[in-house]
């Protein structure tokens, strides 16, 4: 059963998230769906769109707000709401994806976050500091010598699966292969899903769970200094099981790589978009980090989640019962003016404070972040230091479809080196 | 309501009120502290919300638990005073607390 294709008219707003228009340019349709103050309902996914900013983040922040909807639907409940959604009969997929910390909650959460959470800390993640700069460096390299560049595919595709890979301890000989069964997965959860692209997710989780399990032998008859060998004591210890252990590697493989692809390109894109603020950035590379906590907010690149309510509720002044589907729309709260002000849709280098939420918040605050920030951090400021000026070839990039992701599909630009 | 004083890098005091319960992070958030960045809310998810007890008080605080203590050690400048100000809870005990920021949370 292929889903049909979702096109709703959300009371009398268009609301086209598959439109050309929508993947250009979605702040008018989100700007409009706040304006209607309470949450909007979005009949294809069966969910009340939540665009305001207090709105997003309460429930975001909220406890009684969770992800999987074991808490108040039974077994058969939820394998009915699979079908309806067409994800069912796909073994692996539910075994590694549909299950993970991402859609547990509660305790069982609380236990798969603890395995990892120490390995994506500031502390932590600040060690691979210089791993990510030589990496970068050699890149940069090859293409100051290019000088005309897709700076998608011939850079930001390169960076965060190499790195995410590492900290694993995914040899980078194998790390192509990793991007392309973490698209395969990731695909299927945009709403334009298909039965094709089913068939796809369900071979890409197959193979990569086939991969880990030859990881995982390897890494028990010779341990590393890497993330993957210490799941393994840690299941050894009785913290997680094995499938949780696979789980947890492919969400941690999948949830930051597509997405800061995304952010690479579409930051690279405002700065260019709006000189002066690259200019200021050059002045003063102080900035790089306001910078990219505007990058973040001004185009988020993994816009909309999802949260069910285990408790009557009310949202945006309206009351909702037990058991409502809400969609977070992550990229609309951060365009919000009642929490930016006024300059809410320009992209500003120097923005501060800026508590945005395109990591979430709450209990499943984005695990990854540090180490998304530091990515970015050393892509950017490596590009400024070397190159004197990096020009946009094109009109206008063209931008993914859809409601789940937000990043530019190719972006060609000249470098000039400095 | 209790009072609440809040001491940046610099040395610079503010102090603000708070009502019974509230925490110590969502009084600083509240009130426009920027150091303190609390970006999950106050889920003891994030480590963002990091100050440093003043030594006059680190004796009369409840512990931290399990999971804050596991978060402290992970930051990036710990020291004993370090505590999460999300799990802070202002009550009557805690009236007049003091507590240091960092200059940065990351
Ligand atoms: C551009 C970069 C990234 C963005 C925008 C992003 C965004 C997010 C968001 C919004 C969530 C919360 C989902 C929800 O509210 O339901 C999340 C969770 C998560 N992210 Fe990221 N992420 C990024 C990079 C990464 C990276 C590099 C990793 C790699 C470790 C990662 C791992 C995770 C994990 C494991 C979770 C689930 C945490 C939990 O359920 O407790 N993310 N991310
Ligand atoms: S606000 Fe995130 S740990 Fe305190």
């Amino acid at each position: 059963m292929a889903s049909a294709t979702p096109k709703a008219s959300v009371s009398g707003t268009a609301f086209e998230p598959l439109s050309t228009a929508f993947a250009q340019n979605p702040y008018p349709a989100y700007a409009a769906l706040r304006e209607k103050g309470e949450p909007q309902f979005f009949p294809d996914f069966g969910m009340w769109l939540v665009t305001r900013f207090d709105d997003v983040a309460g429930i975001a922040r909220d406890n009684s707000m969770v992800r999987s909807p074991e808490f108040f639907m039974s077994h058969e409940e939820i394998e009915a709401e699979k079908r309806a959604q067409n994800w069912h009969d796909m073994p692996h997929h539910s075994r590694f994806v549909q299950f993970s910390m991402l859609d547990s909650d509660g305790e069982v959460h609380d236990r798969l976050r603890k395995q990892v959470f120490r390995e994506f800390t500031p502390a932590f993640i600040a060690r691979q500091r210089g791993m990510i700069q030589s990496f970068v460096d050699k890149l940069v390299d090859g293409l100051i010598d290019k000088g005309e560049i897709d700076f998608v595919e011939d850079l930001a595709a390169q960076v965060p699966g190499h790195i995410i890979g590492r900290v694993l301890g995914v040899p980078d000989e194998d790390c192509p292969q990793l991007r392309v069964w973490s698209e395969n997965v990731v695909k299927f959860f945009d709403i334009d899903r298909n039965d094709e692209r089913k068939a796809t997710a369900e071979k890409a989780t197959t193979e990569f769970y086939h991969y880990l399990q030859k990881l995982m032998a390897e890494r028990r008859a010779a341990p590393q200094d890497d993330l993957i060998t210490r799941l393994i004591a840690a299941q050894d210890a009785g913290h997680l099981n094995e499938d949780e252990l696979v789980s947890t590697c492919m969400l941690i493989l999948m949830a930051g790589h597509g997405s800061t692809i995304d952010v690479l390109g579409s930051g690279m894109h405002a700065l260019l978009r709006f000189p002066d603020q690259m200019e200021r950035l050059r002045q003063d590379p102080g900035l790089i980090h306001t910078t990219i906590q505007e990058m973040f907010r001004f185009e988020s690149p993994l816009p909309f989640f999802h949260r069910y309510s285990t408790a009557d509720c009310v949202v945006g002044g309206k009351a909702f019962p037990r058991g409502t589907k809400f969609g977070l729309l992550y990229g609309a709260a951060n365009r919000d003016p009642t929490a930016f002000g006024d300059d809410a849709g320009s992209f500003d280098v120097g923005r501060n404070p800026n508590r945005h939420l395109a990591f979430g918040g709450g209990a499943h605050f984005c695990l990854g972040n540090h180490l998304a920030r530091l990515d970015m951090e050393v892509i950017f400021t490596t590009l400024i230091k070397r190159l004197k000026s990096i020009s946009l070839d094109e009109a206008e990039p063209q931008y993914k479809p859809g409601l789940s992701v937000r990043g530019p599909k190719a972006l060609r630009l000249t470098l000039a080196p400095a | 309501m209790y009072r609440v004083t809040f001491v940046d890098a610099d040395g610079q005091a503010r102090e603000l009120t708070a009502n019974e319960g509230q925490s110590v992070m969502s009084v600083a958030v509240a009130n426009g502290i920027d150091q303190i960045l609390a970006e999950c809310g106050g889920s003891c998810a994030c480590g963002t919300c990091h100050c440093y007890v003043d030594e006059t008080w680190t004796e009369r605080l409840p512990a931290p638990d399990d999971s804050e203590q596991g978060m402290i050690e992970c930051l990036m400048s710990p020291t004993e005073r370090s505590r999460l100000s999300c799990q802070l809870k202002m009550t009557a005990a805690l009236d007049g607390l003091v507590v240091h920021l960092p200059r940065e949370q990351y």
